[in-house]
């Protein structure tokens, strides 16, 4: 596989050199948008984004070109980033508003590359992912609160309980269809918040009060993260905490993309009926779908129930979902990287953008509805696999 | 000859219409059978009761020793019968190496977790389907192969025949379903057609093959067996011979001429 093809690609030299300069260009644009105060800087960041994929749209041979070199050194690309994702903190510093921000940036990324599996790889419309992240924090939550568990024991509960849920709404998919399984999924995340809203034990609509910030060796996660005499706001452990979870989703979606089962998905997506024919369960593989959203949202969610350590039925309602599917939609259907752009862009810009607050809903609205027009790919489309080979 | 299908008695209603009127017929391992009728005569509908895709209101279908009437279509193939349909349905958006790799799925069983906690396992087996379906590709007709990283979607009409024959056989069946392979197909690419069928089962002397055929060219090269269906009902089965000039044959397809007599 390697040998021969390797003579046709470009030069490790280069190869590192462009791996690196994209990503730090891609860090320094991020850190850009996180420190613009005034709105015009936000709007002409954002103007800079909208050219940059203009240019990618024009040409399309670049993004070829860039993903065919950072393929090329994988470890330095990796490298890289690890040395990015690991630095920001310090280049931040006390600004815990902006950690804050990159802490939510990375739970929706994770919560995004969870519905990935259903809306980009199977296609299947899921409008109960923010229920699914509601469970993992409160069963988190809950049982840190009354057994006195420790944040890593309750990972597992919350993400065993959300997968049960995952295969619950799971089991409508395998009858209907499209439209009608959206409106099915919007019933399910409607009750998860109503009986979180009225049962005695999860708190109604005060919600649960009080849980313990983790710790890990000692270390307490409430308490400034000290390393090589830098001192880092409590926030950084969440942050790396969180990175740590992107990594994990980054990898089980990566794995999965690549594996009879992802090639499942996309099989069933593309023709149920031909799938069918080929051997594959699509009514199992459906369900499957929504078991592993599930599951990673419950991590996202128990991650964020101990970092604000409150939470309140209002964290986990219907527009939580719609953000998550605007993220993917946004970011590119069935794209790794796509999809983690989308939920940093949608996480931060409305931020920014703070004459938008009110309209949160149109906003997303109004991007879903532009990006279906313009550019219903997303972002960065789907990529077909190459197995190591070459075009 | 072993019986590798058999069909019994099997009848199919949608409501007031029967598509297949107590259709019975056999057919033994190595062999190749070519189902011919009138548009709208139930040769598809045969092909989906069998691979399980509707449940015959009655009758029997036995495929190598078990009863599968009735059983899902995943199922089916796993058991070994592979089919193409009338109107190929690829997965166009997929690459044509992931089309093929998708047709081993009933060989392959890495698991969730196997993927996410023994990806090496999931790895391995990947490579080698990789692996076999460019073989598969290097065996096909034309040049399936080199255009293996290009969406299924995009390829020639014949090709994407091709394809979808490569991606059955991907599934190393028993029983091979072939619906109207040939539409679409100009002469010289049926004749490669023909060429390829022959070339398989001398390949694989074990492959049985059903076809649903419009094109005589492609029904004469396979004249041992031949079985005619008309408003669901078989009405004449034999060697191509024999069921060309067979008096309710020629009527199903000219219209009856005696009726004025």
């Amino acid at each position: 596989m390697g040998g021969s093809a390797s003579s046709a690609m470009p030069g490790a030299a280069s190869a590192t050199a462009t791996a690196i300069l994209l990503q730090l260009g891609g860090a320094a644009f991020l850190y850009a948008i996180l420190k613009a105060e005034e709105g015009w800087q936000v709007v002409s960041l954002l103007g800079l984004l909208g050219f940059g994929f203009y240019v990618l749209e024009r040409f399309p041979w670049l993004s070829d070109f860039a993903t065919s070199r950072l393929a090329r050194v994988p470890i330095v690309t990796m490298a890289t980033a690890a040395v990015i994702v690991l630095g920001f903190p310090f280049l931040v510093g006390s600004n815990t508003y902006i950690l804050h921000l990159l802490i939510v940036a990375q739970l929706y990324a994770v919560l995004a590359l969870a519905l990935n599996f259903q809306l980009g790889s199977a296609n299947i419309p899921n409008f109960a992912t923010g229920a699914s992240y509601g469970i993992g924090a409160y069963v988190s939550a809950l049982l840190a609160i009354n057994f006195g568990m420790s944040f890593w024991l309750t990972l597992p509960f919350a993400a065993l309980a959300a997968t049960l849920f995952g295969f619950i709404i799971g089991i409508p998919s395998m009858r209907t269809r499209d439209t009608y399984l959206a409106l099915v999924t919007i019933a399910f995340g409607v009750v998860v918040h109503q009986l979180l809203n009225n049962f005695d034990w999860t708190g109604g609509p005060n919600g649960l009060v009080g849980i313990p910030a983790p710790s890990l060796f000692g270390h307490s996660f409430a308490d400034p993260l000290q390393v090589l005499g830098w001192t880092l706001p409590s926030h950084a452990n969440f942050y790396y905490l969180s990175a740590a979870l992107v990594m994990v989703a980054i990898v089980t979606a990566h794995r999965l993309h690549n594996s009879r089962i992802g090639l499942a998905w996309n099989a069933l997506r593309a023709d149920e009926i031909a799938a069918k024919a080929q051997g594959i369960n699509v009514a199992w593989y459906k369900v499957l779908a929504f078991a592993v959203d599930a599951f990673l949202a419950a991590f996202a969610g128990t991650i964020y129930a101990f970092y604000v350590s409150y939470i309140s039925p209002d964290n986990f309602t219907f527009l939580v979902s719609v953000t998550i599917m605007t993220m993917v939609i946004v970011g590119g259907m069935d794209n790794i990287f796509g999809v983690i752009v989308g939920a940093f862009l949608l996480t931060i810009l409305p931020e920014k953008l703070r004459a938008f607050s009110d309209y949160r809903l149109l906003f997303f609205g109004v991007v879903i509805i532009g990006f279906l027009m313009i550019r219903p790919q997303g972002l960065f489309p789907q990529r077909l696999r190459h197995y190591g080979g070459r075009r | 000859m072993s019986v590798l299908l058999e069909v019994e008695s099997v009848t199919m209603r949608f409501g007031g219409l029967v598509a297949l009127d107590d259709v019975s017929f056999s057919i033994g391992s190595g062999a190749v059978l070519a189902v011919i009728g009138p548009n709208g005569a139930g040769k598809s509908t045969l092909f989906n009761v069998i691979t399980g895709v509707y449940k015959p209101s009655s009758g029997r279908v036995e495929f190598d020793g078990s009863d599968i009437t009735g059983t899902p279509t995943y199922e089916v193939v796993r058991r070994g019968i592979a089919r193409t349909f009338q109107s190929s349905r690829l997965f166009s958006d997929l690459s044509v190496l992931d089309n093929v790799v998708i047709g081993m799925h009933t060989r392959t069983k890495a698991g969730v977790l196997d993927v996410l906690f023994r990806h090496g396992v999931s790895r391995r087996e990947m490579a080698a389907c990789v692996e076999k379906a460019e073989t598969l590709l290097r065996a096909a007709p034309g040049d399936l192969y080199e255009q293996r990283y290009r969406p299924a979607g995009t390829l020639a009409q014949a090709d994407r025949r091709r394809l979808e024959i490569a991606r059955a056989l991907a599934s190393r069946p028993k029983l091979l379903l072939l619906d109207e392979p040939s539409a679409g197909m100009d002469e010289a690419e049926t004749d490669a057609l023909v060429a390829d069928i022959v070339r398989l089962r001398a390949e694989q002397p074990e492959l049985s093959v059903i076809l649903i055929e419009h094109d005589m060219r492609v029904v004469q090269a396979f004249p041992e067996h031949v079985m005619c269906i008309d408003y669901g009902r078989r009405i004449a089965e034999g060697s191509f011979e024999a069921v060309r000039t067979d008096p309710r044959v020629q009527e199903a397809y000219l219209g009856t001429a005696s009726t004025h007599a």
